[in-house]
């Protein structure tokens, strides 16, 4: 899966396995910045049902890194360290369990 | 675990590993250390036949693989451990055959049975390291359960389509419910519900035999996997006491190895990507904090946590009342015109497959238009989001129509000209692989609003292409 530069002002998100094969493609370019905790709702208004079917068993990494996804409803406490944003240029991915072989 | 003892090498041990045994990092410490070594290979298919071969011809002592099920023809253009002379016999018995020829030293045990809760334990704790093999999600979870609680490394491997993914996990191994070290400050290694603390639902859950393999893909992963194993072993790294050696730092940053494949790009676009991932979650449900409260051998082995249940999860398929779907029979008799209850006879409208384009390229009922499922669930999400805007009611908007024929062919769309006000429009029929897809695809095609507010009948073929298959037409090329 290669990824074109994202243009000003937006990030790139790479889809695998089952993910790709819900939103029809390998990867495209999302406006950013976005924080991390909408991401899944940003998804899901583009692909509805998304994250029923994928998004809530994916992993998710920004920049070949592993994120852990706020819980939803999560309000950020105080003295909580800053909540995730993707910024411009970031390369996000979705990344679901393969099970076969 | 396997003891290390040091002796020399023999003649033909000398002549047969002299290759890798002169590569930098593996010489006659490492190579004794394979000789010394158990692995369990669990699966015998895709991944395992690749894998063990590797495992076998680098001299791995003690080889154990776990199958229950037997060669079959389509397994061969990727398990290539099997022939074609050995369909119908067990996986593992033709395997070791195929090992056996291409190395006789290891000693190969048979077994003929898959791995259940109820066997997993015992069959585990006598090897040093396990490989998953394995095609299914609960088999996953009930792996890496038990290598959590023996404390084996194990390394995961998977593949459909034209993806594939491998890890090494629990290694080296930690006691369960340790989730930090004194001393140690790298992430400790996780398990796969560290990784993936969620099974996917059912309907996104895609088999070999349902979704196809590409050989290659899942052969590369397959071999990678017997890389890591192989590495693992040669170099000690799955002893649990290296943890506290000095110098603190022998864990490697836990990884994930994704390779992409796309049949549908050109050449030289395959891509391999490592992701960084997270170490043992405190919270993780086998291996966190308070995991031994959760998950214990015996539990295990009187069916606690359930993992077909917990794989099987409540998912959102749709279930249509049977007045809303036609057998393979009935339909045949409208496309024939010939329906034993004149007075209530369907009229012909149209067929939509929803099965991929791969699928529907071997043959489809005449007349039917193909519609791949996931092209449809865009198009309900277009509509949906339209609805959302402010486009109330059940007619379609001029722009909405826009939109959807650009995924939709237009003859699902149109309303002919004549029929506009008539009571009733011919029905939209719609059939997919084996009758699933096509009732959730019903759902979507009312809500687009396709049933023109109640006028247009849209039902599914119960059965799918199988059921034609079965019940009208045997000679039906369904794959």
């Amino acid at each position: 899966m290669s990824s074109s530069k994202p243009p000003k002002g937006h990030f790139t998100i790479l889809y695998f396995a089952s993910a790709g094969s819900f939103t029809g493609k390998q990867s495209e370019h999302l406006a950013a910045p976005l924080p991390l905790r909408k991401l899944f709702e940003t998804l899901e208004g583009k692909y509805e049902g998304m994250k029923a079917h994928v998004l809530d068993h994916s992993l998710v990494t920004i920049n070949l890194n592993y994120v852990d996804m706020p819980e939803p409803g999560q309000e950020q406490e105080e003295g909580e360290k800053e909540p995730v944003v993707i910024k411009e240029g970031d390369e996000v991915a979705i990344i679901p369990p393969v099970s076969s072989g | 675990m396997a003891q290390y003892t040091d002796r020399a090498l023999t003649e033909e041990e000398m002549e047969r590993y002299s290759r890798q045994m002169i590569v930098p990092g593996m010489g006659k410490d490492a190579q004794l250390r394979l000789i010394n070594s158990k692995v369990l290979i669990i699966g015998a298919g895709g991944l395992g036949c690749p894998a063990a071969q590797y495992i076998a011809g680098a001299g791995v002592g003690t080889i154990g693989i776990v199958d229950g099920d037997v060669v079959e023809i389509s397994n061969l253009h990727r398990q290539v451990g099997h022939s074609t002379t050995r369909v119908g016999m067990m996986k593992v018995d033709s395997l070791i055959t195929h090992l056996k020829g291409l190395n006789p030293l290891p000693s190969y045990i048979p077994h003929l049975t898959h791995l259940t809760p109820h066997n997993a334990a015992d069959i585990i704790s006598q090897y040093d390291l396990v490989l998953d093999c394995t095609d299914n999600p609960a088999t996953r979870y009930l792996i890496s359960d038990v290598c959590v609680l023996l404390e084996k490394p194990l390394v995961s491997a998977a593949s459909v389509q034209a993806s594939g993914q491998l890890t090494v996990l629990n290694c080296p191994p930690v006691p369960q419910g340790i989730t930090s070290i004194l001393g140690v400050t790298h992430p400790l290694p996780p398990c796969y519900r560290c990784c993936f603390p969620k099974p996917p639902p059912p309907s996104a859950m895609t088999t070999c035999g349902e979704a196809g393999i590409v050989g290659t893909v899942v052969g590369m992963m397959g071999i990678a996997q017997a890389g890591e194993a192989i590495k693992i072993l040669a170099k000690g790294h799955h002893r649990a006491d290296i943890l506290n050696d000095p110098p603190h730092e022998p864990t490697f940053p836990p990884s994930l190895l994704i390779y992409s494949y796309d049949l549908e790009k050109g050449p030289s676009s395959a891509t391999f990507r490592s992701v960084r991932m997270a170490g043992r979650r405190k919270t993780c449900f086998a291996c966190g904090d308070n995991s031994p409260q959760n998950l214990t051998l015996e539990g295990i082995q009187k069916g606690t946590p359930n993992y077909d249940q917990f794989c099987s999860l409540p998912s959102a398929k749709v279930t249509l009342p049977m007045e809303d779907r036609i057998s393979a029979s009935t339909y045949k008799d409208i496309l024939a015109g010939t329906q034993s209850e004149p007075e209530q006879k369907i009229l012909q409208g149209i067929l939509i497959d929803t099965r991929e384009k791969e699928h529907f390229s071997f043959g489809a009922i005449p007349g039917a238009i193909n519609v791949p499922f996931g092209k449809l669930l865009t198009a309900a999400a277009i509509a949906k989001r339209e609805k959302q805007n402010g486009q109330e009611g059940r007619e379609i908007s001029k722009e909405t129509y826009e939109r959807l024929s650009s995924v939709l062919p237009r003859e699902i769309l149109d309303q002919e000209e004549d029929k506009k006000d008539k009571e009733s429009e011919p029905p939209i029929f719609v059939v997919c692989r084996r009758g699933h897809d096509s009732q959730e695809a019903v759902e979507k095609l009312r809500e687009m609003g396709l049933d023109r507010g109640g006028k247009r009948k849209i039902v599914d073929i119960i059965g799918g292409m199988k059921a034609w298959k079965e019940e009208i037409d045997p000679s039906f090329p369904f794959i």
